[in-house]
């Protein structure tokens, strides 16, 4: 298959994009529904990574291709969840001030963890030798392989996303996000629902986590760094926090433009690449923010609208 | 005698209140020896401000928290008994208590048609991986919710819920679609249109005697009292003082004095 039409950066930007959807849709049934404000989705995310390299590349497997690498996603992935597990049972009855600590402390701790934990992680040199589960030829084939598997889980992300919404699940999330005494008061168990979509959600951050550190075969602390955290919360704030389709708009128009517009098409000296590029994204993110913040407080797509979607639900 | 009225008293779902005290920065609220609900169908609780029938209604729910005591509870099918103070919130509805607020209380992002097939949904259908099941909680449900939206006008049962009068019945209606076995009302009427609290309090009537319910009503406006309460308990200074069938509390030399004013009985 001939691939020189692609350039190997922009599929990388594509992926990174696509990723961010991905964190953004997991953390709209978060934020979104139930309320949680979830600032350690790196923590997650990262905790994913490293379980998986660490059982991909420390034990001495026995099983052929490709049986190590998809039990160590699936062990990253749960371990992920059971990160979300602790996480959320610690901070699901906290108000909003200690759910930002908590999470925010959380990500730290992983980065501290991964960095000090050397024997497991390779600390601050990193983690190699994590490639891909198949071979397919040339380099760049299996990167386009990966990147279409990429999509095709956060399609799936984004399909149950959008049939939460139509579920009865879906309301009892809104109703435990709105009010939860009333839940509560009837027969809903919040506190159980909340921790549940916690755990689930930060599994998903975990199964993403993964997939980002083996396109990249490489995983480092500087890696796990609260940007990925600001990536996707900037995009779904600016999209719409109560939308499905808020987490879509808002990371193409974040991440998509940074990525692909200002790194491929803008004519920026190329020294600037390695060092001024990476802190004008935080600084234009940031400022992405308040500005979304200031003047549509519900991001581009706005409020849920519920009264159409249930008509809608109802009618056929 | 004796064995039939022991038999119609244990049909009957109730509420046991034994020795429970609360108090508030060392200010007694409630302190009620004894209080048996369900010897009636439909029971009034009524009382000065601050007597703290709030506050024990609260309590039975366990969304506040006993000092001392014990509050018990029986269900209709005669089972053993239950001791409330030990349960989450949560369970409460499930074995078939159920209060309205006092306050007005609502889901600011669901649509009133949203807000009762929540109040119906069954726990089983409400799991994360169950994202299927919308028309299945609908078609189970719409019939019920259909018939009180008939009875109630909302003014866009699609929409959500506007003024304070709607958020209220809607709250009511809620508490109704979950069938309970024990129904307790705190100020149902505050801020319900006359024609509107008629209706609502003709419905809550018939469902008591139809669906064998307990309805304690804690309320201000005496009318609702009078004319539906089979048995009334006064409260005053957190405990409960007197209790007897309307008319008699109605004329009550402690209760005139304490709380309706001379002004009462002429009229």
């Amino acid at each position: 298959m001939n691939l020189d039409w692609l350039d190997a950066f922009l599929l990388f930007g594509v992926f990174e994009v696509v990723m961010v959807i991905g964190l953004a849709l997991l953390l709209h049934l978060q934020i979104g529904l139930v309320r949680i404000a979830n600032f350690g989705v790196v923590g997650f995310w990262g905790l994913g990574a490293y379980a998986f390299g660490a059982s991909f590349t420390k034990i001495d497997w026995s099983l052929g291709e490709p049986w190590p690498f998809l039990i160590s996603v699936v062990v990253g992935t749960i371990v992920a969840g059971l990160g979300g597990l602790l996480v959320g049972w610690l901070i699901a009855d906290l108000d909003t001030d200690g759910v930002l600590v908590g999470t925010l402390g959380f990500a730290t701790a992983v980065v501290i963890l991964v960095t000090t934990q050397d024997g497991l992680t390779g600390g601050a040199l990193g983690m190699s030798g994590l490639r891909f589960p198949f071979d397919i030829g040339k380099t760049k084939a299996n990167e386009l392989l990966w990147f279409g598997i990429l999509v095709l889980v956060v399609g799936a992300i984004f399909y149950y996303v959008a049939r939460v919404h139509r579920s009865p699940y879906g309301r009892l999330l809104i109703a435990v996000g709105d009010n939860e005494p009333l839940a509560r008061s009837l027969g809903k168990p919040a506190f159980r629902a909340k921790l549940w979509l916690f755990a689930i959600a930060s599994a998903g951050m975990g199964l993403l986590g993964i997939m980002s550190a083996t396109m990249f075969h490489l995983l480092i602390p500087e890696a796990i760094g609260i940007n990925v955290t600001l990536a996707a919360i900037v995009a779904l704030v600016l999209g719409g926090t109560a939308r499905v389709w808020g987490a879509v708009v808002g990371a193409i128009l974040t991440v998509g433009l940074f990525e692909i517009l200002v790194q491929f098409y803008l004519p920026f000296p190329r020294s600037w690449y390695t060092q001024a590029i990476p802190v004008l994204r935080e600084m234009v993110f940031g400022a992405a923010l308040i500005i979304v913040l200031l003047v549509r407080p519900l991001g581009i797509l706005g409020d849920m609208r519920r009264d159409k979607l249930v008509r809608r639900m109802h009618r056929g | 005698m004796g064995d039939i009225r022991n038999v119609a008293a244990a049909t009957r779902p109730q509420i046991r209140i034994e020795g429970v005290k609360k108090s508030f920065d060392g200010r007694v609220v409630v302190d009620v020896d004894e209080l048996i609900l369900g010897g009636h169908p439909i029971e009034g609780l009524i009382g000065p401000n601050g007597a703290g029938k709030t506050t024990l209604m609260r309590m039975i729910m366990h969304s506040t928290r006993l000092d001392e005591g014990k509050i018990a509870y029986r269900r209709g099918d005669g089972d053993d008994e239950v001791v409330l103070s030990n349960l989450p919130t949560h369970r409460m509805a499930d074995i078939g208590i159920v209060k309205s607020n006092q306050v007005i209380q609502d889901f600011d992002n669901l649509t009133i048609w949203d807000s009762l097939l929540l109040a119906v949904a069954e726990a089983s259908n409400e799991r994360s991986y169950q994202i299927y099941r919308e028309k299945r909680v609908f078609e189970a449900h719409a019939e019920d919710i259909r018939w009180y939206l008939e009875r109630f006008p909302f003014e866009d049962p699609n929409g959500f819920a506007k003024s304070a009068g709607e958020k209220k019945m809607l709250d009511i209606i809620r508490c109704l679609l979950l069938r309970p076995e024990v129904l307790l009302l705190d100020e149902p009427t505050a801020g319900l249109p006359e024609d509107l609290r008629d209706d609502l309090m003709e419905v809550v009537k018939e469902k008591s005697t139809t669906e064998n319910m307990l309805v304690v009503i804690v309320e201000h406006d005496l009318e609702v009292i009078w004319t539906m309460s089979d048995y009334v308990h006064f409260m005053a200074e957190g405990s409960v003082i007197l209790r007897g069938e309307p008319d008699w509390i109605r004329e009550h030399e402690t209760v005139v004095e304490k709380y309706l004013g001379s002004g009462h009985v002429a009229g």
